[in-house]
């Protein structure tokens, strides 16, 4: 049962802008660093990844859909990357590489769910196993496996992550890029409208033609490249190839979908709302972070704030359902 | 007036100036009825009309807004089923509610407090007066319908029901054993016991009911017994003033039947329905009469490639269209409206030119698509079929039946089709709209379209049709032009009785 | 056929591991010792424990994947009392809470208020493992008090009495979930939820419920991995929520829920612990260990997936011909 069509999208992606505007304000008062907006531009590069996955995990939760397995997509891709590049490929084939088994991971995803009723729910969760342990599973076979991962990349790859165009970092140019891609290909491109209509109701669009497997196999397979992005950026960032980049990414980028405008059961969405949402918890960690709140605390917070919304969403829509019978009731009884 | 026999009866269930909404929507609006002893009440209503919600208020599944019920002249509230059920009311819904890896035993019993073993003796009498004997301790899930519906019975009768609901009982019975349900109510009735009957089915509310309520729109209209009743009082209850007349079919529309068969299906079979044969021609429409059950809608459902596993050949317009996919059928100029709107034909969340474009998104190129494009094509179908909206940004969901239903056409019909196939086109559709939908299909017709009409409304299917088809129990069993049937014959041949063919 | 493997599965699964036992034995004899089987039942405790919760989740066809976290919690809560100088029992005591009052916070927010599981328990999972974190100032508890790793050490005609415990736990949740009234809510929720509704069954109870059972038995995964492991790592219970889903859908629960019981979490928690240790004997390197178990758990879902789909299919058929002979009858009654 859809719940009752609540606070109007647009107003929704406003009030999440406002809420940005306010947090940065805050946080500037407290430490005046974030008032300098270069600054600010620099720290988007510490949760580039998570926009990353979480922007195309909006495609995903609006077709009906969720993929839990982004996190270990990443990894995977880390580590085949590093695994490459070990083996004595060039850098640029091994990139290609680690892109390659991101997408095809997400591939893999998009036919499982697309071919079976089994809920994507069940499949992602098996899959974030099967991909974490294939990451877990190269590394070792390497001997770089836990906190050592595999290194000696070369100085350009490690420029990737930490060059930029004057002041704008590279992993926020391609986070801006990719969302504007996703962006336009939801609101602007036949398939990507589909995916509205898929998660508003599936029997209704298999009834109108619309090819239900084929644009769920590209949805999913969007969260594998967005996830292989993320793998490679990381992997600059921190010169290494680990199994377990990124492996925190989850929380935040399915609260990002959510407290974007999402609604969890599939045809409402816009990667606006996840971008603006995606980054106000960006600034957020990075403000309790700067006030010495730990990483750890900040999940709970993020917890906190993913349960808070849909829980605000739901309650929202109760209490305007009862309000509506009052006033009908009211008026039936002036008759 | 009523016999002073009729009057001692005593009231059991009493509901008084009952209000309930939903989203601001009122759909019972001050409702007063009763319930005695040993009757059958029949409850009529069309769709919209607030009949189920007033039973599920009853049976503790909704909560009123306002207004008291009383049993046995005490006023009672009910904040959940299971209260209801210790008040001895029982409703056996219109869908089943099986849990099918639980034993049959276990599905009877559940909820009321009892163990497996502890009423089994009393289960098997009960079910045996009724006509079912399974083993007990079968899965749940094996049973056909008609036997989950006599399970929801005995249900109700090992909770010590005094009232009874039935939900639309006969949707999916065959003739036998709808009459062998009626043998057991009226059983029922001989020991006290107070029935609802809902049903929409004029022929079998005239033959069961002792009493007749009729519903419209949240308010109701008619109390009387049936003794006092005919098809035509009934009919003219439930429509709004001033629209009870059906008219003959004009001469005109003959004209534009062209000689070319647009639409064509050869001994087509699967599971549900056989051999089934039928033609129509362009500028056409021919109505396919019959029961919920006789295995229409799960004909058309073939056709258009939705469910599979059937023989047969299908031609549109003289092409044999093969591997049959939704997508296929609309281009090969095959179209469906579905039977059940909300669950198949709108896509409610979405605003209203999502569905009216999301049957050719194909035609607005293949990177970008131009939204002047799609909203031009929504704005003409608005004008053109008079969709009350203030444009096509307005989510569907808010939509009234009618005007939902435009929307669905809509969408249909940009495909440009030479054939459509209707299911229950007016399901749910206020009359004034209902009007609308009938003028869309004549103008389509002029225009050379040729029309499948699947309706359980008989007169709806007199009221438009060149040719009708009857089938029953997955067969045509019967083939007349309009001029040669009535209301009693289409009847008849839907329910069954063997009829002449054309 | 199908029905066989549905229904029957926790004893299939169970006769498929001792076969695998076997033909590992004939490979490398050393694996067939007392010990090390009994080694293999004493490391399955964990994870036999936290699907035995889980079980009742998946039962009324929802999810909860923070059960790892809680397992965590738990252990943490259990560590840091023990270290308080706080007595054996009432530091379990206070583990224990800590999972109660973890699956009950799951369950007011799916039960009671309606958010979706996999929203509310992957939140609770962050929140809960932050938990951890804070009390714990973010250092692992190195050790923990003697005595109380000493229980995990009790044998009992050789095998430890924790595994007997679980056992027991084990069979008792069976006949709860079979026999007793309030037991069987789970199986109504999960096969039909809105038709319990009807009948009168307080569904959203239910879910609170099976959501404390699933942080109740991950609370006791905590106390049994304080006592066998003795240390208390941060990452302690990362991760096995998805083994618990893994050893419930081996072990013949289904996922869209009303099917499957207790025995099937024991056998398949028991089952994939196997899986390791057979790994180990065979000398395939540790760090596969995960690759395989996702392997095999995405296999028992597919597989899980069309076994149920013949055995519909069959209901079907079976149902199509009771109504072919029915309309025979009529045919020739006519």
């Amino acid at each position: 049962m859809k719940l009752v069509s609540s606070v109007s999208f647009k107003r929704w992606e406003y009030f999440i802008l406002l809420a940005l505007f306010l947090e940065i304000a805050v946080f500037g008062l407290i430490n005046s660093s974030f008032f300098n907006f270069s600054n600010l531009l620099y720290t988007t590069s510490d949760f580039a990844h998570i926009l990353l996955v979480a922007v195309p995990l909006t495609l995903v939760v609006i077709t009906g859909g969720i993929d839990i397995s982004i996190a270990s997509m990443m990894g995977l891709t880390s580590i085949v990357t590093g695994f490459s590049w070990q083996m004595g490929l060039p850098i640029g084939v091994s990139i290609l590489a680690g892109f390659l088994a991101g997408f095809l991971a997400g591939l893999f995803n998009g036919l499982l769910v697309s071919s079976t009723d089994i809920p994507a729910i069940v499949i992602t969760l098996g899959t974030m196993f099967l991909y974490s342990g294939l990451a877990t599973g190269i590394a070792g076979s390497l001997g770089a496996s836990g906190y050592n991962g595999i290194g000696g990349f070369p100085e350009g790859f490690v420029s990737l992550a930490y060059g930029g165009l004057g002041a704008v970092p590279n992993s926020l140019i391609i986070v801006l890029l990719f969302s504007l891609v996703l962006s336009l290909f939801l609101k602007k491109n036949r398939v990507g409208r589909s995916l509205y209509l898929i998660g508003d109701n599936m029997e209704a669009a298999r009834y109108s033609g619309i090819k239900i497997r084929k644009t769920l196999l590209i949805t999913y397979s969007l969260t594998g490249i967005g996830a292989a992005i993320a793998g490679i950026l990381l992997t600059s960032y921190f010169t290494s190839a680990r199994s377990d980049l990124g492996s925190e990414a989850l929380l935040p980028a399915l609260t990002a979908v959510v407290l974007g405008g999402t609604d969890i059961q599939g045809g409402k969405g816009s990667v606006a709302g996840t971008l603006i949402a995606g980054i106000f918890l960006g600034v957020l960690k990075q403000g309790l972070m700067s006030m010495g709140v730990t990483n750890d605390v900040s999940q709970v917070v993020t917890g906190f704030i993913l349960i808070a919304t849909v829980v605000g969403k739901v309650g929202y829509s109760f209490f305007k359902q009862q309000r509506l019978n009052r006033r009908a009731l009211r008026i039936g009884l002036q008759a | 007036m009523e016999t002073a026999e009729e009057k001692q009866k005593e009231e059991i269930l009493v509901l008084s100036n009952i209000w309930k909404s939903f989203s601001g929507v009122s759909v019972l609006k001050g409702v007063n009825m009763t319930l005695r002893e040993g009757e059958i009440h029949a409850l009529l209503g069309g769709n919209g009309s607030g009949k189920s919600t007033l039973m599920k208020i009853v049976s503790g599944i909704y909560g009123r807004d306002a207004g008291t019920i009383l049993v046995d002249g005490e006023e009672v509230v009910f904040q959940n089923p299971s209260q209801a059920h210790m008040g001895h009311i029982y409703l056996v819904p219109q869908e089943p509610q099986i849990f099918p890896h639980l034993s049959i035993e276990e599905n009877v019993i559940l909820g009321t407090g009892c163990k497996v073993g502890d009423m089994t003796r009393e289960i098997v009498r009960i079910g045996e007066a009724l006509g079912f004997c399974e083993d007990l301790s079968e899965l749940a899930g094996a049973l056909s319908i008609a036997q989950q519906q006599l399970l929801e019975i005995i249900r109700g009768l090992i909770r010590k029901a005094r009232v009874l609901i039935l939900d639309e009982p006969t949707s999916t019975l065959t003739f036998k054993e709808v009459n062998s349900l009626f043998e057991r109510l009226r059983v029922l009735k001989s020991q006290g016991i107070g029935i609802f009957f809902i049903s929409h089915r004029l022929n079998e509310i005239l033959e069961i009911s002792d009493r007749v309520s009729v519903l419209r729109d949240g308010n109701m209209v008619l109390c009387e017994a049936t003794s006092k009743l005919d098809h035509i009082k009934l009919v003219k209850a439930m429509l709004p003033e001033g629209k009870a007349g059906r008219e003959d079919p004009c001469e005109e529309r003959r004209q534009s039947i062209g000689d070319e068969t647009v639409f064509e299906l050869q001994g087509f079979s699967s599971e549900d329905f056989k051999d089934v044969s039928l033609n129509v021609k362009s500028g056409e429409i021919v109505g396919l009469a019959g029961v919920v059950g006789a295995g229409r809608t799960e004909l058309a459902e073939a056709v258009m490639g939705i469910t599979g596993g059937s023989a047969g050949k299908v031609f549109v317009s003289g092409k044999e269209i093969d591997g049959r996919t939704p997508g296929r059928c609309q281009e090969s100029g095959l179209v469906y409206v579905p039977e059940d709107r909300a669950a198949h034909g709108i896509f409610l969340g979405q605003p209203n030119y999502f569905t009216t474009t999301s049957s050719i998104l194909h035609r607005f190129g293949k990177v970008f698509m131009s939204s002047g494009k799609e909203y031009g094509i929504a704005k003409r179908f608005i004008e053109q079929f008079r969709i009350k909206v203030a444009g096509p940004d307005q989510v569907a969901s808010t939509l009234s039946g009618g005007n939902q239903q435009k929307v669905v056409l809509s969408r249909v019909i940009a495909c440009d089709p030479s054939v459509i196939i209707l299911d229950e086109p007016t399901r749910g559709v206020d009359a004034e709209a209902r009007l609308d939908v009938y003028n869309i299909i004549r103008s389509l017709t002029a225009q050379g379209v040729g029309v499948l009409l699947i309706s359980s409304d008989l007169e709806e299917i007199l009221e438009l049709s060149d040719r009708i088809y009857i089938m029953y129990h997955g067969q045509i069993t019967g083939e007349y032009a309009r001029s040669e049937c009535d209301i009693e014959t289409v009847t008849a041949g839907a329910f069954g009785v063997q009829g002449s063919h054309v | 056929m199908f029905s066989v493997l549905i229904r029957k599965r926790a004893f299939l699964v169970f006769l498929i591991q001792i076969v695998l036992i076997i033909v590992v034995g004939i490979i490398n004899p050393l694996f067939i010792r007392v010990s090390t089987l009994s080694g293999i039942i004493d490391s399955s405790l964990i994870i036999v424990l936290i699907a035995l919760g889980e079980m009742f989740v998946l039962l009324t066809g929802g999810i909860d994947v923070s059960v790892g976290a809680i397992t965590g919690l738990s252990a943490v809560a259990v560590g840091l009392s023990l270290n308080a100088g706080i007595s054996i029992p009432v530091s379990m005591i206070l583990g224990l809470l800590a999972g109660f009052a973890a699956g009950a916070v799951n369950g007011i927010g799916v039960g009671l208020i309606g958010v979706p599981p996999i929203i509310m328990t992957l939140g609770t999972m962050g929140v809960f493992r932050g938990t951890m974190y804070i009390l714990t100032g973010g250092s692992w508890i190195d050790h923990v008090v003697t005595s109380y790793k000493r229980i995990a050490g009790i044998d009992l005609f050789g095998i430890s009495a924790l595994a007997w415990i679980v056992l027991l736990l084990g069979i008792i949740s069976a006949l709860i979930i079979q026999k007793t009234r309030a037991g069987r809510i789970f199986h109504y929720v999960g096969d039909n939820r809105e038709g319990a509704f009807f009948m009168g069954i307080h569904v959203k109870a239910g879910v609170f419920w099976a959501h404390v059972f699933a942080g109740l038995f991950a609370g006791l995964a905590g106390l049994v991995f304080v006592s066998q492991i003795g240390f208390i790592p941060m990452q302690t219970g990362s991760g096995q929520e998805m083994r618990a889903v893994a050893a419930c859908v081996l072990g013949g629960v289904s996922l869209s829920g009303g099917v499957g019981g207790p025995m099937g979490a024991l056998v398949g928690g028991l089952f994939l612990t196997t899986i390791d240790s057979i790994l180990v004997f065979l000398k395939v390197p540790a760090f596969w260990n995960d690759a395989i178990a996702g392997a095999i758990l995405l296999s028992v879902v597919l597989l899980d997936f069309r076994f149920r789909k013949a055995f519909e299919a069959q209901l079907k058929s079976r149902r199509a011909q009771l109504v072919l002979e029915e309309s025979a009858l009529e045919e020739g009654a006519v």
